[in-house]
């Protein structure tokens, strides 16, 4: 049973084509690492995913239904996206932020309910971020503002959360935080996460399935300690390298050799 | 998973703070915007009571010295610096959240001038005056709005790419102002200068009637579009991800506040600074609660009226409207180009 899926997708930027005739299912359930070398075509997949990208060629499906049919506000109301460089507004506190993830749940004259007061609390419990309501934005650590925008992807309240490399700039500490906090809402709500992410080693730690790129293809696919091997690795990043054990959970260590 | 008492308690209080700030903010500049509009209509060569004017204006009392005063001569003059600032401080900081930069205002990005250059052809070319002067403001504002969009607007906008291309682009029309000026009969040539400069007192009746109708109707448009533009300013791939139709949005909000701006420039000339500055003026007062484009207007309104008095009565010699907003902007823009980069918010 899938949610989301795409069938024969190719994706590009003006005359440049990135990814091309791939088909792709996203596990229900599961949190999924999207992986790949730089340009590989990962972002520029789950930008296709999120119907930020209109496909050249090919379809999305969502919930059994082609996606380019459904209303953009429908789709937000299942399918939610944190971009890899998300902007905001000067000023603006935590609390506005945040808030502002109920967008497609309120309608233009509609005022704002218990609901939504509900969501974005539980929200911000979540992220552990609700301490910082009052704070602007600007005013955070890189931690803690990566949190915050979780948290607004999370007031959305959609059962798909797609995340563009959300633990880039983040420390060590921060990113494990981080992937241990989707874990949990994987855990407790059952929600479908599918990351793309650098870090190879978190990747295979902290995700149940993992989706390796090259070229714009897909090469690999599966859970870690499957597909996770020093030929995947060369052939993917063009790294030569040793794949061991890591002694706390058994998920695949990529070690350069 | 439910969300704990605690935090649902702290939202509310939150969100009740920033609506309280919002309404005291709104209430302070209206209140601010309505002791201009009564101030502007009391002084003068021939002094009049508070009493004396709101009695006139509201037709309570019959005395055709004062009513003349104040109907005929002063009034036409207030509401002209009401209506001109209230549409210059929404315009602004509608470009302004939409460009996501506190230097976008549309007098930096050459709709201002793309206004200016059509009037001035106008005024030399056709010897025109009155509603022909806005209809060649608004259709060169359109003209340099849609310029800008082609050139800057490919793949959605980065805040300096824009600015850039805007301050090219007003360069080249005031370029093209200045050509055809040097072209001008002396006579027409004297009157495009005093239009340039802006001010309110040169309003006629039907363009400013114009302008009254237009803000009953994109006032409470901008105001039901601040949904769309609270999601567009959390950029695209956000607002697009959150349901906004984003496009559909911007053209929208970027219509109202291109008509907003030529209608303004339309009845008092292009009167600088106060698009650039009445936003920033009320996000500060806001505070948290940043962004309302009703309280930027207002500030819009209370800035213009506030210099309109400076000009008229507190200098040596009355002064065209725009050369005080222009003496109390130029330092603003220089403290804003020399901050913005050094906090890293200016694009």
């Amino acid at each position: 049973m899938t949610r989301l899926s795409a069938e024969k997708l190719t994706l590009g930027y003006d005359d440049r084509t990135v990814v091309a005739d791939l088909d792709v299912t996203v596990l229900e359930g599961k949190v999924t690492a999207i992986v790949g070398a730089n340009a590989c075509g990962k972002s520029t997949l789950l930008r296709g995913l999120a119907r930020l990208l209109r496909p050249r060629e090919g379809t999305v499906y969502l919930d059994g239904r082609r996606m380019a049919e459904l209303s953009t506000l429908d789709v937000a109301k299942v399918l939610g996206l944190l971009p890899q460089t998300p902007v905001a507004p000067g000023g603006i506190t935590v609390a506005d932020l945040v808030s502002r993830g109920r967008y497609p749940h309120q309608g233009w004259f509609r005022r704002w309910t218990d609901a939504d007061d509900d969501a974005v609390a539980r929200a911000l419990d979540a992220t552990g971020t609700a301490e910082l309501i009052d704070r602007p934005l600007r005013q955070l650590s890189g931690g803690q503002r990566q949190r915050v925008w979780v948290a607004m992807a999370l007031a959305q309240d959609t059962d798909l959360l797609l995340l563009d490399e959300p633990t880039t700039y983040l420390d060590i500490n921060h990113q494990v935080e981080l992937l241990r906090l989707l874990r949990k809402l994987n855990a407790e709500s059952g929600r479908t996460i599918v990351i793309v992410m650098h870090d190879l080693n978190l990747a295979c730690r902290y995700c149940d399935h993992i989706i390796a790129m090259a070229d714009g293809s897909i090469v690999a696919e599966g859970a870690p300690v499957d597909v996770v091997t020093a030929e995947l690795i060369e052939k993917v990043f063009g790294l030569a390298c040793v794949v061991v054990s890591d002694p706390v959970a058994g998920t695949p260590i990529i070690v350069p050799a | 998973m439910t969300a704990t008492l605690e935090s649902v308690r702290a939202l509310r209080t939150n969100r009740r703070r920033r609506s309280t700030r919002f309404a005291m903010v709104t209430g302070g500049l209206a209140a601010a915007v309505a002791t201009l509009f009564a101030v502007t209509m009391m002084v003068g060569s021939f002094r009049l009571s508070a009493g004396e004017v709101i009695t006139s204006v509201l037709h309570l009392a019959d005395n055709p010295g004062v009513d003349f005063v104040v109907r005929e001569l002063r009034l036409p003059t207030a509401v002209s610096g009401l209506a001109v600032g209230l549409a210059l401080g929404a315009s602004g900081t509608i470009f302004q959240q939409l460009l996501r930069n506190p230097l976008a205002s549309p007098d930096f990005v050459g709709i201002t001038s793309g206004a200016g250059l059509a009037a001035v052809t106008g005024i030399v070319v056709l010897q025109a005056g009155g509603l022909v002067i806005t209809g060649f403001a608004l259709g060169g504002a359109v003209v340099a709005a849609t310029l800008m969009y082609v050139l800057a607007w490919r793949d959605g906008v980065t805040g300096y790419r824009f600015i850039l291309i805007g301050i090219g682009v007003a360069v080249f029309f005031d370029g093209l102002t200045g050509y055809v000026l040097t072209r001008a009969q002396l006579f027409e040539a004297r009157q495009a200068m005093h239009w340039l400069t802006g001010s309110v007192g040169q309003a006629s009746g039907p363009e400013l009637r114009l302008l009254l109708g237009a803000l009953v109707v994109l006032l409470p448009l901008a105001v039901v579009l601040q949904r769309a533009l609270r999601a567009l300013e959390l950029g695209d791939d956000t607002a697009r991800a959150l349901g906004s139709r984003t496009e559909l949005s911007r053209a929208g909000l970027l219509a109202t506040a291109v008509a907003l701006i030529a209608l303004a420039v339309g009845v008092a000339g292009p009167i600088i600074f106060v698009a650039l500055v009445a936003g920033p003026i009320a996000n500060r007062l806001l505070g948290p609660a940043t962004g309302g484009i009703v309280p930027a207007a207002l500030a819009g309104a209370a800035l213009l009226l506030g210099a309109d008095l400076v000009a008229e009565h507190l200098l040596p010699t009355p002064l065209p409207t725009g050369v005080v907003t222009g003496a109390v902007g130029a330092p603003y823009l220089l403290w804003l180009l020399a901050t913005t980069n050094r906090q890293g918010t200016g694009g």
